[in-house]
């Protein structure tokens, strides 16, 4: 594929993510920190969050699944991962667990329940859409050119 | 002579601070230690020697202060080569507080600023561990203005200490320094009384005995010249 096209393949995905709310100014804050020094940063961060996020909703399904739901264990994961989607800028997925942590405190479980699918779907979505930009930065950079970032 | 070569200690130890900070991170989360530690290394142009831990009991173990017993001394109280703490506040099994609350109950022979991290911005959490000594309480994400906080804390650390948490102990080894300066001055005039001592060929054991019949003696014969002329 012509490398300008690649590019603008590349800054419509991005403007997108941002338009749809499933990314924040935060991931453009990780991007300022890749360099020619670190130059898979934002790849190798993205991925560990993908790790780490889908054992804890693993984890969570789990838990929720329980004939006995522990709501303050709930509670700590969803932390957890309120955090490193804030951390990495996913917006959308940090909202949830905000929603789900107000539940978790008032030990609701239809609440519970409905922000587990909502984020099961989140995480889908961003890692999907995510994983379809990386596969355009990396013909961006097969082919030579560089990367578009978002003002 | 002592104190001019502690004084150039304290220089030395603030050049090495300017040729490299070593921050001791401590977060449970895989993303956020890698993202803290990117922060570090691309605002300080080489400046921060980041390590990265992922528990309160690691950072306890790399300050040592998790001391065996069977531990020998000389291992126990080498110098611990951190310069300033980053860490979360919540973590499973030791929180950061915790660990700000171990660091601050060691004499380490510098004073290690410790700076919280955290999420959630919840002001009783943080006017209690500015209360116990953090030096800041930072809220995640960490941006890049929080890095020169960083920089500044841990200078600001490294000087001459004026009226800080770290004063009392400098203060007294500097009063330690004091009194050995004036054993030091004076030193050289003992030990010239000792060889004097030590020279003499008069040797006052053996005539100590005699010495005390005769001041008896002459005692005795003053009291019975007093009875005779009564």
């Amino acid at each position: 594929m012509d490398l300008s096209l690649l590019q603008r393949t590349y800054s419509d995905l991005l403007s997108s993510l941002f338009t749809e709310g499933i990314l924040n100014q935060q991931f453009t804050e990780l991007q300022q920190l890749q360099d020619e020094n670190n130059p898979g940063f934002v790849y190798e961060v993205v991925s560990l969050f993908f790790d780490d996020a889908g054992r804890l909703i693993n984890e969570l399904g789990s838990n929720l699944n329980q004939q006995v739901v522990d709501y303050k264990k709930i509670d700590a994961h969803v932390h957890q991962l309120k955090g490193s989607s804030a951390s990495i800028g996913a917006q959308r997925i940090r909202n949830v667990c905000q929603g789900f942590r107000d539940y978790c405190e008032a030990n609701d479980p239809q609440g519970c329940f409905s922000c587990m699918q909502q984020l099961n779907q989140e995480f889908l979505t961003f890692k999907s859409k995510l994983e379809t930009l990386f596969k355009v930065e990396q013909q961006i950079v097969a082919s030579g050119g560089s990367v578009p970032m978002i003002q | 002579m002592e104190l001019e070569l502690e004084l150039e200690k304290e220089k030395g130890a603030e050049m090495e601070m300017e040729m490299g900070m070593r921050v001791l991170v401590v977060d449970d989360s895989p993303i956020d230690r890698k993202i803290v530690e990117g922060l570090l290394k691309r605002n300080g142009n080489g400046f921060f020697k980041v390590i990265a831990v992922d528990s309160g009991v690691k950072a306890m173990e790399l300050l040592r202060l998790n001391k065996q017993k069977s531990e020998p001394e000389s291992l126990a109280s080498k110098e611990i080569n951190i310069d300033i703490i980053l860490t979360d506040y919540c973590m499973p099994d030791m929180t950061g507080y915790d660990l700000l609350r171990a660091v601050k109950e060691q004499n380490f022979s510098r004073t290690i600023p410790v700076v919280i991290m955290s999420s959630e911005n919840e002001p009783q959490r943080i006017s209690r561990c500015k209360a116990d000594g953090a030096e800041d309480f930072i809220l995640k994400p960490l941006q890049t203005n929080d890095v020169q906080k960083l920089r500044n804390y841990a200078n600001r650390s490294a000087k001459p200490s004026k009226l800080k948490s770290g004063t009392k102990r400098k203060m007294t080894s500097q009063l330690e320094l004091a009194s050995a300066m004036n054993i030091t001055e004076w030193k050289p005039h003992l030990s010239r009384v000792v060889m004097v001592l030590k020279s003499s060929r008069l040797d006052i054991s053996p005539y100590f005995p005699v010495a005390c019949k005769v001041v008896l003696l002459f005692y005795a014969m003053l009291c019975l010249n007093q009875l005779l002329h009564r």
